[in-house]
């Protein structure tokens, strides 16, 4: 159950770090020179994203 | 047995695993002594301690050699990219505090990744200690710079009307005490949850293989065949699990330096 639970709650993560990577890279597109900074953002939104994704990893494995 | 079995055994296996990731006390008990982690956590810290004097020691003019160039790379990516890129004008003054937690979060999450070593930073308790040190850090050079109530005003932002005021004030310090814990859980999950992945597929491939070592027929070598795969995603999973490791850390120390920012920065 617990595993189903971490499939279903994963979606939004991965929504989400797909939505970051598209931004980024239609920034790059439009503004090659923008590169390293906005790699530099896309990171950091992913890292975010990515932690909700570990906590619900984590919380199914510890209960 | 067949290579069915591995299927059944799998659960188990992989409970085993992760009861084997919680804190044992190594010498002591959990109160006064050594967990496995606060063990590998002392090791990496001297292994930290010998690599920044060797690098002092053989510091030149002219930097020679990659061990001297690749800290030095490492330590000026810090001041570029992080203090002066995030905490602007002021960066010479917190370069030290954000360098220290920089290579000490990446000299665990490093030693973790040898295998038969914990890294420090998967226990929840040493990334907790790290993000209250930021937290006291960044609220302390707040009140320094605009005064004790001055840092507690500075919360809400200026120009907003009285009533609403008051209720984005409520917001940003329910987000301020957010922010060590969140500091503290990301850093600790990457870690468990990559340890977990990787360990799970390193027992999926033996389990998988442990037929075709114990008995070999034509069966258990096509059962085997699945353990190839496993290695091989185990194989890409550690890779990826090297850049978290670089990436985890430069993540709390941008984040540790866009709070200093935040802190310090006039009129929010």
């Amino acid at each position: 159950m617990g595993v189903i639970g971490y499939g279903l709650g994963v979606i939004g993560a991965g929504l989400a770090i797909g939505l970051a990577a598209f931004g980024a890279t239609s920034a790059m597109a439009r503004q090659p020179e923008i590169q390293g900074r906005a790699f530099t953002v896309f990171i950091l939104a992913s890292a975010f994203t990515e932690a909700l994704g570990l906590i619900g990893f984590v919380v199914t494995l510890i209960s | 047995m067949t290579f069915l079995d591995a299927f059944s055994r799998l659960p188990e296996a992989i409970n085993e695993l992760v009861s084997e990731f919680s804190s044992a006390p190594v010498v002591g008990d959990l109160n006064a002594g050594l967990t496995q982690y606060s063990f590998w956590l002392l090791v990496s810290a001297l292994l930290l301690a010998i690599i920044v004097f060797a690098f002092v020691r053989k510091q030149a003019l002219v930097p020679k050699g990659v061990f001297v160039n690749g800290v030095e790379y490492l330590v000026e990516y810090v001041e570029n990219d992080v203090a002066k890129g995030v905490v602007g004008t002021d960066w010479r003054r917190h370069f030290p505090f954000l360098a220290t937690i920089f290579f000490f979060i990446l000299i665990n999450n490093f030693v973790g990744l040898v295998p038969g070593m914990k890294p420090g930073t998967g226990a929840i308790g040493c990334t907790a200690a790290l993000a209250l040190v930021t937290f006291i850090y960044f609220v302390y050079f707040g009140c320094k710079k605009h005064g004790v109530i001055g840092y507690i005003k500075s919360l809400a932002p200026a120009g907003v009307m009285f009533p609403m005021n008051v209720f984005v004030w409520v917001i940003e310090v329910f987000s301020l005490l957010l922010r060590p814990i969140t500091l503290a859980i990301r850093l600790f999950c990457n870690m468990f949850a990559g340890h977990i992945v990787m360990g799970s597929f390193s027992i999926m491939a033996a389990l998988f293989a442990q037929p075709l070592l114990e008995h070999v027929s034509a069966m258990n070598a096509l059962g085997a065949l699945p353990s190839v795969a496993w290695l091989a995603i185990l194989l890409i999973i550690y890779a990826v699990e090297l850049i978290v490791a670089f990436v985890q850390a430069y993540v709390f120390t941008v984040l540790a330096a866009v709070y200093i920012q935040i802190a310090e920065a006039e009129g929010h």
